[in-house]
């Protein structure tokens, strides 16, 4: 190691350095301590009790007589099932968006994306509230529909609210990611595939898609991570019927039952990362232009 | 296709922007409520200004924000730079991976994580209060500096590496390189992570919920803590006017970008014959780098600044903690006891004070807090059965009666009563009876009564439940005559059937907290178990159409909310005076009318202005005559149960959820 | 002429792997001085030794005289061109050659002055408020060397800077930047990997590979007087044959005894025989020295390249005159085109036709341009 060489290392370290030590002290350990907590018990004496009551805990099922079912199975279940409904809706409505607005003007561009953030300024828990007011059975919706004459339909309440509030505050980090890779994109490459003979969904299917993947990796990360573990959503628009993952962590952080509480978190993290690394595995290999 | 874009695109943002225009035109209603425009008014307006708490909240919001956003854009840019001139290529996508985390960690994980840790790490140190301004700001830094990373890294992978290699070749030193030749490069990523940063950090409620202490409620949480009353429509009235703010920087930055658009224009011409991007006219660089770099700089010494005085703990700070919206404040005339408590005691003792007034959610939010030694306060309002378990966990400190006289107008009902026997400890504050509230122009009146109409199948789909188990499940237990205190686990059981059935035949609708009052109040609902005094804010706000009546069954609960001093107090005595100040008959007046509970003060409830202005239906409602209070009150009333009983309802409670 | 940088044995590498191995040079002021070499061979890594952005392992880096091993790059009175000319994008041409002299606190007047003077000699007056990114390559280029010399360095370092341009602007440039180095008198150190390049403008040639010099020389030098195989191969076109040396000046190979020009081999050393195709002459069959058949014809233009089978190895010849597939000719060489080297590691692996092919030999040109 000569004299330039630690030199050079060391305005490196310096740059680098109190970030090193930030992600260390304030991301890492901290997962340690979820880790730390899901396996101790209020002694803290190591158990393996509480990762264990998560998948056997067992409650009476919902139609049939005496048959039980596992309670956070179930909860994860359900909550599975709204993330993916929810992130499915984003993509297959933001994913057009994108491409509409990535083919726009510069100017149309600008302002139309500027449009999509301004939501994203106003607190998310108001904007939640909002809808609950525009979707109850008295509410702007359905005085809307009543008037036009369509009959009154019940939305609040119902796992179609909980995905429509998901879809909403969620849309926008879907967008995001997918409009600056297909603004980045170069659209001879669209004009080359007319070109060679292509139709036009064969260029969707066969440039533009694979083109634009890792936008649509990122979008999907970032709307279903929020959307697996939301609590006010779901106790706003679900009208507290149903309960999901985060509910059932906060529910636990309330009663006070941290270590309970940390398994949950745990189970659901580690679950998330094999998720994504599942994910990023399979695309990578099946995209191109990716990082 | 063309048009069909078109319509696909306008139907996108109408649907982006429905709950804002929503949020602007109820911002103008007359009425408290959210669902029918009674008319036009700027009351809600007036009424924000007023709200000292809410433009607290919201001052600490866009402290916090800034701060963040500063020390996360000048680390992460730091971060960046190292972590591209990393030689190691394993040390590299190490923390290229690290750096993933808390993008993909879901928020509740990371502010659960970070909670634990500082918590943890207090405990070690043996510092009284482990949740403060610095790990609120702490966790927005680390949830931020990813987003300003990923923002700079990539500028830097695509700039030419050979740039700084040629700035010192011309002689700058590796330092002058850097800032005349790489920052100005990366600068546009640098800002847009600020902005990234700044917008995080001001939506962010759920990691905010876990990390935030003492002394600084971020606008998020005092929303979320609304919960025991509703949501004000001067949160609206804040939400149009961040709006307008927002749309009005919005247009000032595109003001100034047509300024300079001949001059793109040129640029841009010139560009298309050569290749790579079209350079920015040196001059508004310049401007956008001073701004950028500036409001770093600035963001950081606000940040450094206002941590040092966060955590210099004044000479005269009391610190409150009790349940949203449950203190007169100001709003619509009323006094604000705060603020006049402030006055007061500045005239009385000469010194100034500082009131942190804050609110939880509920008693388990605050006990959380609390217990794990998070955050300090000096005064807490708990209800009745989670004073019993702070006195048993030693949580609370005995009062000096002498530093409260104005105890003696609490009325003789209100003493010994199981929660704090010897009365060492408590001061009550208001008091209710949970009753049923019914719309009679839907319920036959035959039919009310008891709890069964809850049950009542012919209201299929109109009854409101409690939406957290203890309510819930006491309403299931005093209809069927059980003891809503007993450790006998099959009772429960009991309830829990009592509770399915009433889901799975639909009579329920929804379960609910604070939602009660718009649902009650627009007609959603027809039936709903809640506080008496609620049942008056409801009366006030219903919509035409709707008649609420209220009854109390013959068995329901009874509470007490108590005044009392938490271990953690750092100033008894001014605590004390606070107590005492909250019984004299001014403020007990206004916060009994501000929240429509009862009062155990004979200073209210005696007084003939208070009687008159609550009007005779309301005072038979709220002071009905029970004959023994204490007696009904400590067979009815909750009391606090064991870690394990409480583990087994709270999965009872699940169960229910989830069918 | 004097000794303005000096390596002494440098060895350099990279994670491992040995980038220099124990290279020396010395590099005169004044002259026009080019590191040869296919890509990987370590010119790059030494033109940034001398500007200061690497450090040697081992072995010194010598200015005048001084060792500047640990000299940064800013303190070194030595600049650089850039490879794809590293001009500050958000600086308009004007500030970007002025930029050393700012860094100096050079008064504003001066500055002006000396900005315009550089603009002029690279013919770019009129450009001063132009973006940079809206210039063409050949302009970028020019504003890449006023940049570098305008703060009147001793040494001028280029990599590659010709790289990017067509073969027209490149051909124009080589000779600018001939007439630049002669009017400035400034010492350049030339990086390409481009022979013709190499040959055409440089006093002095540097041929490298694998991390050694293998030779240096004048032009002439190198190109008459090739060191080892690689040097004969990379610099024009060659055949190399096994030869064995009977005497001096005589030579058997292709199983026919030579009269050559060299000598100072031991006897019947085993050697490399260099022959260009230019220096052999067609005849008829029988009166040459060798004989052979001709497998392919490729017609340049001011000659014919012909390939011919000798007893196996595949030569390659140059010639005016026509002649057709599969005629069997007559070889004849004349001794002074008879170039002897000694064996080396690199025997054996060049210098034979069998698989040649103009496609071919372009298409890893290119791989080569794309890879460094």
């Amino acid at each position: 190691m000569t004299k330039k060489k630690t030199r050079s290392s060391l305005v490196t370290g310096l740059a680098g350095g109190p970030y090193e030590v930030w992600a260390v002290l304030f991301i890492l350990v901290p997962l340690a301590f979820v880790a730390y907590y899901a396996f101790t018990d209020n002694d803290f004496r190591f158990t393996t009790a509480n990762i264990v009551r998560f998948f056997t805990d067992t409650s009476p099922a919902a139609g049939g007589e005496g048959t039980m079912v596992r309670t956070y199975l179930v909860i994860s279940w359900r909550s599975i099932k709204l993330a993916v409904i929810s992130t499915a809706v984003c993509l297959l409505l933001g994913y057009p968006l994108a491409y509409i607005i990535s083919r726009s003007s510069p100017r149309a561009q600008k302002t139309m994306m500027t449009l999509i953030m301004i939501p994203m300024w106003m607190n998310f828990l108001i904007r939640t509230y909002a809808w609950m007011t525009i979707l109850q059975d008295t509410g702007i919706l359905n005085n809307l529909l009543a008037k036009l004459g369509l009959g009154r339909i019940h939305i609040i309440g119902t796992e179609t609210a909980v995905i429509i509030g998901m879809v909403y505050d969620y849309l926008p980090y879907m967008i995001l990611p997918i409009y600056s890779i297909m603004a980045k994109m170069d659209f001879k490459l669209i004009e080359a595939a007319r070109d060679l003979g292509c139709a036009p969904a064969g260029v969707l299917r066969r440039v533009i898609l694979p083109l634009s993947m890792p936008g649509v990796v990122n979008g999907i990360t970032m709307v279903l991570i929020p959307s697996i573990s939301t609590f006010y959503i779901s106790q706003k628009l679900g009208d507290g019927m149903f309960f999901l993952l985060g509910d059932a962590i906060e529910g636990q952080y309330v009663a006070n039952n941290l270590h309970f509480a940390a398994a949950i978190a745990f189970i659901l993290m580690v679950a998330l990362l094999a998720a994504m690394a599942a994910m990023r595995y399979f695309t990578d290999r099946h995209t191109y232009g990716g990082q | 296709m063309k048009k069909a874009s078109k319509i696909f695109t306008a139907l996108m943002f109408l649907f982006l922007f429905a709950p804002l225009v929503i949020l602007l035109v109820f911002s103008f209603n007359e009425a408290r409520s959210l669902s029918v425009f009674s008319g036009f008014s700027l009351k809600w307006y007036r009424e924000l200004f007023r709200d000292t708490e809410t433009l607290k909240a919201v001052r600490n919001t866009l402290v916090l924000a800034v701060c963040a956003a500063g020390v996360s854009t000048v680390m992460g840019t730091a971060a960046a730079v190292g972590i591209h001139r990393m030689r190691s290529k394993y040390l590299r996508s190490a923390l290229d991976m690290v750096t993933n985390i808390p993008m993909i960690n879901p928020d509740i994980i990371t502010g659960i994580s970070m909670m634990l840790m500082f918590v943890f790490a207090s405990r070690l140190l043996g510092l009284a209060n482990s949740l403060s301004f610095i790990t609120l700001l702490i966790a927005h830094i680390t949830f931020c500096l990813p987003y300003v990373i990923l923002q700079v890294l990539p500028k830097l992978r695509q700039m030419d590496a050979s740039l700084p290699e040629a700035a010192m070749d011309l002689g700058c030193t590796p330092w002058g390189a850097f800032w005349k030749v790489e920052l100005p490069e990366i600068m546009p990523a640098i800002v847009t992570g600020l902005i990234m940063a700044f917008t995080l950090s001001l939506d962010d409620f759920v990691i905010s919920y876990f990390t935030t202490g003492t002394g600084f409620q971020t606008l998020p949480i005092r929303i979320y803590n609304m919960t025991k009353k509703t949501v004000t429509p001067d949160m609206y009235a804040l939400a149009t006017i961040i709006f307008f703010v927002i749309l009005a920087l919005l247009l000032l930055s595109n003001l100034t970008d047509s300024e300079d658009s001949q001059k793109l224009r040129a640029a841009r011409r010139a560009k298309r014959a050569a290749s790579g991007r079209p350079p920015m006219d040196p001059r508004r660089r310049r401007i956008l780098y001073a701004c950028g770099g500036s409001l770093a700089v600035i963001a950081v010494v606000a940040a450094v600044v206002f941590a040092v005085t966060e955590t210099d703990n004044k000479p005269q700070v009391l610190n409150v903690y009790n349940w949203g919206e449950y203190i007169s404040d100001g709003s619509e005339g009323s006094m604000d006891v705060v603020k006049e408590f402030a006055a007061w005691y500045e005239e009385e003792y000469g010194r100034p004070v500082q009131v942190n007034y804050e609110t939880f959610a509920s008693n388990e939010d605050m006990y959380a807090k609390l217990s794990k030694n998070a955050i300090s306060y000096d005064v807490i309002i708990p209800s009745d059965y989670m004073i019993a378990r702070m006195i048993d966990e030693d949580m609370l400190l005995p009062l000096d009666f002498d530093n409260i006289p104005n105890y003696q107008y609490v009325d003789e009902d209100f003493r010994g009563l199981y929660y704090d026997p010897e009365d060492m400890y408590s001061v009550p504050y208001a008091y209710g009876i949970v009753g049923v509230i019914y719309n009679a122009n839907v319920v036959d009146e035959a039919d009310t009564g008891g709890w069964d109409l809850m049950w009542n199948e012919k209201y299929a789909g109109q009854v409101l439940q409690f939406n957290n188990s203890r309510d819930a499940f006491g309403t299931a237990m005093y209809r069927a005559g059980i003891d809503v205190n007993t450790t006998d686990r099959s009772q429960w059981d009991l309830a829990l059937e009592s509770l399915l059935e009433q889901r799975r035949s639909g009579v329920v609708r929804s379960y609910v907290m604070d939602e009660v009052y718009n649902m009650m109040e627009s007609g959603e609902g027809a039936i709903a178990a809640y506080y008496a005094g609620d049942y008056f804010t409801m009366l006030d706000a219903q919509a035409e159409g709707v008649d609420l009546r209220f009854y109390y069954p013959e068995r329901t609960n009874f509470y007490i909310d108590a005044m009392c001093i938490p271990s953690c107090c750092q100033n008894k005595e001014l605590a004390e005076i606070f107590i005492n100040y909250m019984l004299s008959k001014e403020p007990a007046i206004a916060n009994a009318e501000y929240t429509y509970y009862a009062s155990p003060n004979r200073l209210v409830y005696e007084d003939p202005d208070y009687i008159e202005e609550m009007g005779e239906e309301a005072m038979a409602i709220l002071y009905p005559d029970w004959g023994d209070f204490a007696e009904k009150y400590n067979t009815y009333a909750y009391r606090n149960l064991d870690n394990d009983l409480l583990d087994y309802i709270n999965s009872l409670w699940e169960t229910l959820k989830i069918n | 002429m004097d000794k303005i940088i000096e390596l002494k044995n440098i060895t350099k590498s990279f994670d491992g792997e040995v980038v220099l191995d124990n290279i020396s040079l010395d590099i005169y002021d004044n002259e026009f001085i080019t590191l040869l070499g296919p890509s990987g061979c370590g010119k790059t890594t030494t033109l940034r030794l001398i500007g200061g952005f690497e450090t040697p392992d081992s072995g010194d880096v010598l200015f005048m005289g001084q060792r500047i091993n640990d000299v940064p790059p800013h303190k070194r009175n030595v600049n650089t061109v850039f490879q794809r000319y590293a001009l500050f994008p958000h600086l308009n041409v004007f500030e970007n050659v002025a930029f050393p002299l700012r860094e100096r606190k050079v008064p504003r007047d001066e500055i002006e002055t000396r900005v315009e003077e550089m603009l002029a000699m690279v013919a770019l007056k009129g450009f001063e408020h132009r973006a940079v990114t809206s210039l063409s390559g050949g302009q970028q280029q020019r504003v890449a060397i006023a940049r570098a010399l305008v703060g009147k360095p001793r040494v001028l370092l280029l990599d590659e800077p010709l790289a990017a341009l067509d073969l027209k602007l490149r051909k124009d440039m080589q000779q600018e930047l001939k007439n630049i180095q002669k009017a400035t008198g400034i010492t350049f150190v030339f990086v390409t990997h481009d022979q013709e390049e190499a040959l055409s403008m440089s006093d002095t040639i540097v041929v490298m590979s694998e991390g050694r010099i293998q030779q240096i020389g004048s032009s002439q030098d190198v190109y008459n007087e090739p060191q080892n195989a690689f040097v004969a191969d990379f610099i024009g076109e060659s055949n190399i044959v096994d030869g064995v040396m009977l005497a001096d000046r005589s030579v058997s190979f292709s199983g026919h005894v030579f009269d050559c020009v060299d000598g100072g081999f031991g006897k019947n050393e085993p050697v490399d025989v260099v022959v260009r195709p230019e220096d052999v002459d067609i005849v008829p069959e029988g009166q040459g020295q060798l004989s052979g058949v001709v497998t392919s014809v490729t017609f340049m233009g001011v000659h014919y390249e012909v390939i011919v089978d000798i007893g196996g190895f595949k030569w390659m010849i140059q010639t005016t005159d026509f002649v057709g597939v599969d005629a069997h000719i007559g070889l004849v060489i004349e001794p002074d085109a008879i170039h002897i080297m000694k064996k080396s590691e690199y025997s054996g692996l060049y210098g034979d036709y069998a698989s040649f092919s103009n496609e071919f030999d372009e298409l890893s040109d290119a791989e080569s341009e794309g890879s460094e």
